[in-house]
C-alpha cells in the first residue's frame, strides 16, 4: 500500500504519515508563492513607485519605499487606457450575459427534453470546447468581414461567446442533471407554468450553477488577447489587453505604466474572486470538477 | 370537493432503446370519492406511473382519465386541482417552511393575510409551527415529510397523491405519520391515492386497495377482502407477511372423495369444484398465522430451519418432507430448534385452491362446502 493510501493499514505508521503530509502541504504552498505571489509582488512594487525609484543605481529596487501614483497619470493623461478599459467591460459583460443565458437555455433544454439530435448536439458541444481560439479568430474575421462587423461591440461579443460558451453549455447542463426535476413537478401540480417555474424554482436552484459559468465567460473574455487583436482593428475599439501589449512598443510608455495597467487590468477578477468564491467552488463542485 | 377517479382503459407504454415498454396495461377501474386507496405492488408494477397519470406528468397512450364527469385526459398538471407529495419530497431549498407550504396558494393569488393564515393552520395541525421560519435543510426527515404533506394539505385539493412518501423514514416515524397521513384524510374533502410498495401500509391505510402486477390490475377490493379472498396466487402471496405457503398438489379420486393430494396431506375437495380437474395439478395455499399445531383437521409435517421471535409470537421458517419452503407462524414455537420435525395442523376452511395459471379456483369455506350458506 502506498503512502498516505488509507490511514490505517499502511506500513507507514500514521503519526509519520500525518507529518509526511503536513510538510508536503508546506512545500507545494511555497512552490505556489513563488510563482504566483512574487510576480504579482513584483507589478505592484513597480507600479506604485515612480520608476526613478524603481530603476535608481542601474539595479532593480523591489522593496516599496515610497508610494506614488504617477505611472497611472501617465497612463490616463497619454494614452487611451480609460477607452480600452471601457471597451473591455462592455465586450466582457456583454459576452457573459450571453454565454450564460445560452448555458442556462441550453443546459435546461438537454435534461428537460427528448429531442433527435440530442446527443449528437451534447457531443458537438464537447467538441467544439477543444478548439483553440486561434483555430477559429481566422474564420471569424472572414465571417465579420463579410458582414461588415469588424470593429463592432457586436463581433467582439460573439467571438468572445464562440470561445466560452462551450464550456458554460456542458457545465449547465451536468448543474441541472443535478436538479430534481420532482421539484419543478410539484410545482407545476400545484398550478405554476412551466415558465413561472423557471422563475421561481429553476433558476434559483440552479444559481450555483449558472454563477460559476458567470464567472467562467468573464474570465475567458476578461482575458481574450486573441480574438480582440483579430476582430478589432481600430486604435479607439482595442480592449485593455490588447492596449497593454502595444505599449511595450511606444518609446513614451515605461516599465512603470506597463505594470500599472497590468494592476488595472487585474482588478475586475480580483473583486469578482473575493465577492463570488463561495458559488465557484460550489458550482464546480458538480460533474466531479474539483 | 373530493371527486371520483375514473379509469376508462387506460394504457401507458414507454419507449425505450427501440423496444415498447407497457407500463400500464388498460386500466378500467373507479376510485370512489372521498375514498382512500392505496396502489400496490412490488417494484416496476407500473403504480407510480399510474399515479402521476393521475396528476398530469404522463399522458396515457391511449384510454381516458376523468375526474368525476370532467375528462382530464389532455389536462396538463395545472389544470386538474391535485396536490401531490413526491417520494424525494421536493421541498424547495431556497424558500422558508412557510414559503415552501403557501407556494401553491401564491400561485394561485391567493392574498398574504389568507396565506399565512391557511399556512398557520396547516403547521399546526401538522405540528411544525415552530420549524415555520426554518429553512428546509435545518429539518429532520420526518418533519421534511411533515412539511411535504403540508403543502399538499394547506391548497384543499380534489385529489390527494401520495407517492411513496414514507420509504425513507425509519420504522417509528413511518407509523407516526401513517396516523397523520389518515387523520389528515379524515379533515379533507379529497380523494385520496397513496402508493406504497408496503403491503402493510396499504392494508392497514386504506379503504381500497389496487393490487397491480406488471401494469395490469389484479385485484381491486377492501384490505380484507384481499386478505380473505385473493383472486390468485399472486395476490396471496403478496398480502399479509410472512407470505402465504403456496403447496403444489394433485386433485385425485380416493374411493369414492376426492383429494387435493399434497407434501403428506390430503385435503377433502368437494365433488361439484373438482369433479372434472382430476388428474389437474392445484396449488393449495394456506396462511401462516392459520398453521400451528393442532390447528385442523389437515396435518403437515415441517422440519424447522430457523425460528424468529415476533414479540409474542414465533416465526418458524422450514420445509416439507419434499423439501418445500413453508412458515408457520404461533405464539407456541418459543421451545422450537433449528432440525426439530414439527406436525402443524390447518383448518381447511382457511386455505385457498389455485390452478395451475395462479387463478383462484375456490377459496377455504367452498372446499367445505360452507359456500352455500354464504350465497344466501
Amino acid at each position: 500500500m502506498a503512502i498516505g493510501e488509507g490511514a490505517a493499514g499502511s506500513i507507514v505508521p500514521q503519526s509519520v504519515q500525518k507529518r509526511v503530509k503536513r510538510i508536503s502541504l508546506i512545500v507545494v504552498a511555497l512552490l505556489v508563492a513563488v510563482f504566483v505571489t512574487v510576480p504579482v509582488y513584483v507589478m505592484v512594487a513597480i507600479a506604485l513607485q515612480s520608476p526613478t525609484a524603481v530603476f535608481a543605481g542601474g539595479d532593480v529596487n523591489l522593496l516599496i519605499k515610497e508610494f506614488t501614483l504617477r505611472n497611472f497619470r501617465v497612463l490616463f493623461d497619454d494614452t487611451n487606457t480609460v477607452r480600452y478599459f471601457t471597451n473591455s467591460l462592455i465586450v466582457t459583460a456583454s459576452s457573459t450575459l450571453l454565454s450564460t443565458s445560452l448555458a442556462v437555455a441550453a443546459g435546461y433544454g438537454l435534461t428537460r427534453f427528448e429531442f433527435t439530435g440530442k446527443t449528437i448536439a451534447a457531443r458537438a458541444v464537447l467538441f467544439a470546447y477543444m478548439f483553440s481560439p486561434i483555430v477559429l479568430a481566422i474564420p471569424l474575421y472572414v465571417i465579420f468581414f463579410s458582414l461588415d462587423l469588424l470593429n463592432s461591440y457586436f463581433a467582439l461579443t460573439m467571438a468572445l461567446t464562440a470561445i466560452s460558451a462551450p464550456f458554460t453549455i456542458w457545465l449547465m447542463w451536468q448543474y441541472f442533471q443535478t436538479v430534481p426535476i420532482s421539484l419543478e413537478e410539484s410545482a407545476w401540480v400545484r398550478g405554476a407554468s412551466r415558465t413561472r417555474t423557471l422563475w421561481d424554482v429553476v433558476l434559483p436552484v440552479a444559481r450555483p450553477g449558472y454563477i460559476s459559468a458567470a464567472i467562467f465567460s468573464f474570465a475567458v473574455a476578461w482575458n481574450d488577447f486573441t480574438m480582440a487583436r483579430v476582430v478589432m482593428s481600430q486604435d479607439e475599439m482595442y480592449t485593455i489587453t490588447v492596449g497593454a501589449s502595444l505599449f511595450l512598443d511606444r518609446v513614451s510608455i515605461g516599465w512603470g505604466e506597463t505594470m500599472a495597467v497590468s494592476l488595472l487590468i487585474c482588478i475586475p477578477p480580483f473583486i469578482i474572486a473575493v465577492f463570488l468564491q463561495n458559488y465557484l467552488l460550489q458550482g464546480f463542485n458538480v460533474g466531479g470538477l474539483e | 370537493m373530493a371527486r371520483p377517479i375514473h379509469f376508462d382503459n387506460v394504457r401507458k407504454e414507454f419507449q425505450a432503446a427501440g423496444t415498447v415498454h407497457v407500463a400500464v396495461d388498460d386500466l378500467t377501474l373507479t376510485i370512489p370519492e372521498g375514498s382512500f386507496t392505496t396502489l400496490v405492488g412490488p417494484s416496476g408494477c407500473g403504480k407510480t406511473t399510474t399515479l402521476r397519470m393521475i396528476a398530469g406528468l404522463e399522458t396515457p397512450t391511449s384510454g381516458r382519465l376523468a375526474f368525476g364527469d370532467e375528462d382530464v385526459t389532455e389536462q396538463t398538471p395545472q389544470e386538474r386541482n391535485c396536490a401531490m407529495v413526491f417520494q424525494s419530497i421536493a421541498l424547495y431549498p431556497h424558500m422558508t417552511v412557510r414559503e415552501n407550504i403557501g407556494y401553491g396558494l401564491k400561485v394561485q393569488g391567493v392574498p398574504k393575510d389568507e396565506r399565512n393564515r391557511r399556512i398557520d393552520d396547516a403547521g399546526e395541525t401538522l405540528q411544525i409551527t415552530e420549524q415555520l421560519e426554518k429553512m428546509p435543510a435545518e429539518l429532520s426527515g420526518g418533519q421534511q415529510q411533515r412539511v411535504a404533506l403540508g403543502s399538499a394539505f394547506v391548497q384543499d385539493p380534489d385529489v390527494l397523491l401520495l407517492d411513496e412518501p414514507m420509504s425513507d423514514l425509519d420504522a417509528k416515524l413511518k407509523a407516526e405519520l401513517r396516523v397523520e397521513v389518515q387523520r389528515l384524510h379524515q379533515e379533507l374533502d379529497a380523494t385520496v391515492v397513496y402508493v406504497t410498495h408496503d403491503q402493510t401500509e396499504a392494508m392497514t391505510m386504506s379503504d381500497q386497495v389496487i393490487l397491480l402486477n406488471e401494469g395490469r390490475l389484479e385485484q381491486f377490493a377492501p384490505p380484507g377482502e384481499l386478505f380473505d379472498d385473493p383472486v390468485s396466487a399472486y395476490v396471496a402471496e403478496f398480502i399479509g407477511t410472512p407470505s402465504t405457503n403456496l403447496l403444489p398438489a394433485t386433485v385425485e379420486r380416493r374411493e369414492d372423495a376426492l383429494v387435493l393430494a399434497s407434501d403428506g396431506f390430503d385435503v377433502p375437495a368437494p365433488e361439484s369444484e373438482f369433479a372434472d380437474r382430476v388428474g389437474d395439478a392445484v396449488t393449495v395455499g394456506i396462511r401462516p398465522q392459520y398453521l400451528s399445531p393442532n390447528g385442523g383437521t389437515v396435518e403437515v409435517v415441517v422440519t424447522a430451519e430457523v425460528v424468529e421471535q415476533l414479540g409474542t409470537e414465533f416465526v418458524v421458517h422450514g420445509y416439507t418432507p419434499s423439501g418445500h419452503a413453508i412458515d408457520a407462524v404461533s405464539t407456541t414455537f418459543g421451545s422450537v430448534q433449528s432440525g426439530d420435525e414439527l406436525r402443524v395442523g390447518f383448518d381447511p376452511a382457511d386455505a385457498f385452491v389455485f390452478d395451475a395459471d395462479g387463478q383462484t379456483i375456490c377459496h377455504g369455506d367452498e372446499l367445505t362446502g360452507e359456500t352455500v350458506s354464504r350465497a344466501d
